[in-house]
């Protein structure tokens, strides 16, 4: 029995076999029964293959042209595929410790870099490379027909997830009906897959650094949300322990469901949202009394393959369905927030100019609204979708990572465009308003400027906050800096709600922030008063709302502002908070 | 088993091209090959391994096959390394 210690991001207990995603979910680990290692070396035979054909392809076109010296690079590449190091080796790891492919290569590669960072001869050294390169081909070609949820299918479920990190593409992927509960290494309470946990309401538990390497795959875990702790091979005593405990719990904090509209005591009306991740989320999201979807990251459609290969029509079809469920209530959709990686037209299979795009791929590079207008193709493309949609309800398009007026302008122009083209081939349209997302500090402080070419602001604090504090939440080193509540943050959430208006804007709050209900406290002090948030946290939120004054929030938030002590600003609200909730 | 010895040759040793010529080769025989520097033997079907072997020139290397066609297989690839591995 092993205890590693991490952060809860929700409640409960959950037991099962360990299921592990690594490699930022390049390479998923999971154990096989004996009857299938054959197929598992079916596939890998199938990939090296394919891998071969990709490198026969690569050496002769560059063996014609400029760069001709580079050629036996590929004959190199062309033999590690049959080398029995790595290949013979990952074979022997599939039959003996019944692990899929992908994890047997990942390790069988694991072998021989140690092997070769042991050589002194920089040369070889750097010979590493190219064993990355075509362990990397292989790995890409075992997906190649199957995406991860479809390698998971295969797994006797339910499990327990276990990832060093996790991107919103690839849990999306995910059939999470199978999966019992969650534990990452990377990550903090606002991490994007920490929402993801608590949308999908099952056990979960961040910041745990390393369990990837310590769990193996198919041991028996226990995650408990109370403590943030996952066990490795749990004793009985803790198992009936986490039983008993887990039973108890969710029958403890289950808010009764409230409908209608909330207000706080002086009457200040609060309009709350929801934020969905998975179409599944829709249910929840109406049953937990959201008053709309707040914000709906389409990117989650596009899966793991390019952004190129989604239809309008498929877009459309999954935009109706999100509009109609929620009707009367209107629908926020983000449009595409990718980066050029998730597009096939820069995807150049087996090019050197492939590993370029990855080595530039930034969170500040080609992203969001500036990817759009680059392939406007695709934005065209799912703005009709959006405009179809209309017809069934309300529908708000929103644009991500906006810095600049002109990419609003431009972006509004194609939508009015598209429209007129659309209407023109006899399809109704109804009124889309279209907003901006306000996620970098130069958007926010010039609020003003955006919102005279806007219906609306949406503010997307886990960024926002991010950029301002210039802290990546996904390092767990410095992910402690990640705070809500830092002056300069409280500073800026205060100057778009004065921006938006001064400009007669709405402006909503859809970040991790405002489903924080101690956080959601300040936000109306500062004078916002309409959030989208995680279904699950919705019931928390509208409880707070009608226990709080706002007039009282805003005397408390003032000094907040400019106290620059984040502890003597926690220890006030802490001591606000509960008291309004135990006057409630 | 049949075995020789040699030294090689070419002013780069055993890198990249040389190493891939050996074992084209070398895979063109049924028998299972082993490539030998002092204690340190590799198998010769094996890109990662002959290069991991790190031989540079006047290194002494030992060739061993072990198959049907084991004799073939050492006169040849002990003929490729005198040649200077096509430098």
């Amino acid at each position: 029995m092993q205890r590693l210690k991490g952060i809860a991001v929700t409640g409960g207990a959950a037991v099962g076999r360990a299921v592990l995603l690594v490699h930022r979910g390049e390479a998923v680990r999971f154990p096989i029964p004996p009857d299938r290692a054959e197929s598992e070396i079916a596939r890998l035979a199938a990939s090296r293959a394919r891998s071969r054909t990709q490198l026969e392809h690569i050496k002769a076109n560059i063996s014609r042209g400029p760069g001709s010296e580079l050629a036996p690079i590929f004959d190199a590449q062309l033999l590690l595929l049959d080398d029995p190091m790595l290949i013979g080796r990952a074979e022997t790891l599939v039959r003996t410790e019944l692990v899929n492919a992908e994890w047997a290569v990942q390790r069988a590669f694991d072998e021989v870099e140690q092997l070769f960072d042991s050589v002194k001869d920089p040369y070889l050294r750097e010979r590493k490379g190219d064993v990355a390169d075509v362990v990397g081909r292989i790995r890409m070609n075992l997906r190649h027909g199957a995406r991860a949820r479809d390698l998971l299918r295969h797994i006797d479920g339910p499990f327990v997830l276990i990832a060093d990190e996790l991107a919103p593409s690839v849990a999306a992927q995910i059939d999470w009906t199978r999966v019992r509960g969650f534990a990452m290494d990377a990550g903090s309470r606002t991490y994007h897959t920490a929402i993801l946990a608590r949308s999908l309401q099952i056990p979960a538990i961040v910041g745990l650094h390393d369990a990837t390497r310590r769990v193996a795959a198919g041991a028996l875990v226990a995650i408990d949300g109370a403590d943030g702790s996952l066990t490795i091979d749990p004793g009985p005593e803790l198992l009936r322990d986490l039983a008993q405990r887990h039973d108890g719990s969710t029958a403890a904090v289950t808010i009764e469901p409230r409908r209608g509209p909330v207000a706080t005591r002086d009457g200040v009306r609060v309009r709350i949202e929801a934020n969905v991740d998975l179409p599944d989320d829709l249910a929840v999201a109406r049953r937990e009394g959201a008053e709309g979807i707040g914000l709906f990251r389409s990117e989650v459609l596009v899966g793991s393959g390019p952004a190129d290969e989604l239809t309008e029509n498929r877009q459309y079809e999954a935009y109706r369905r999100l509009v109609e469920g929620m009707a009367p209530h209107p629908v926020t959709i983000r449009t595409f927030d990718l980066d050029e990686s998730r597009t096939s037209g820069r995807r150049p299979i087996g090019d050197d100019a492939w590993s370029e795009v990855e080595r530039r791929r930034s969170p500040l590079g080609l992203r969001g609204i500036r990817l759009s207008l680059t392939r406007k193709d695709l934005f065209v493309r799912q703005v009709r979708a959006m405009l179809r949609a209309s017809a069934h309800g309300s529908l708000r398009l929103l644009l991500p990572f906006v810095t600049t007026v002109e990419e609003v302008r431009v972006a509004r122009g194609l939508i009015e465009e598209a429209e007129q083209t659309l209407n023109a081939e006899g399809v109704q349209t109804s009124h889309v308003a279209i907003g901006a997302m306000i996620e970098v500090p130069s958007a926010a402080l010039a609020a003003d400027l955006l919102a005279r070419e806007v219906d609306f602001l949406a503010v997307g604090t886990n960024d926002l906050i991010q950029y301002t504090l210039a802290v990546d939440r996904t390092d767990e080193r410095v992910s402690g800096l990640y705070h809500p509540l830092n002056p300069g943050v409280l500073r800026l959430l205060r100057a778009i709600r004065r921006a938006a208006a001064k400009e007669g804007r709405p402006v909503s709050v859809c970040g991790e922030m405002a489903s924080d209900p101690a956080i959601l406290a300040i936000l109306i002090g500062l004078g916002l008063t309409e959030f989208s948030m995680t279904p699950r946290a919705i019931p928390a939120a509208r409880q707070l709302v009608a226990s709080v004054e706002a007039s009282e929030l805003r005397s408390l938030v003032r000094p907040l502002q400019s106290s620059g002590s984040l502890a003597a600003m926690e220890e006030y609200l802490n001591r606000e908070v509960t008291r309004a909730e135990v006057k409630s | 088993m049949t075995s020789g010895a040699v030294t090689v040759t070419n002013a780069l040793g055993m890198h990249a091209r040389a190493a891939a010529r050996f074992v084209h080769t070398a895979a063109a025989f049924q028998s299972q090959i082993r490539l030998s520097r002092g204690t340190h033997t590799v198998d010769g079907k094996s890109i990662m391994g002959v290069l991991l072997l790190a031989a540079a020139r006047g290194t002494m290397l030992e060739i061993t096959a072990d198959g049907p066609d084991e004799i073939k297989a050492v006169a040849a690839l002990v003929q490729l390394i005198e040649s200077g591995l096509g430098e």
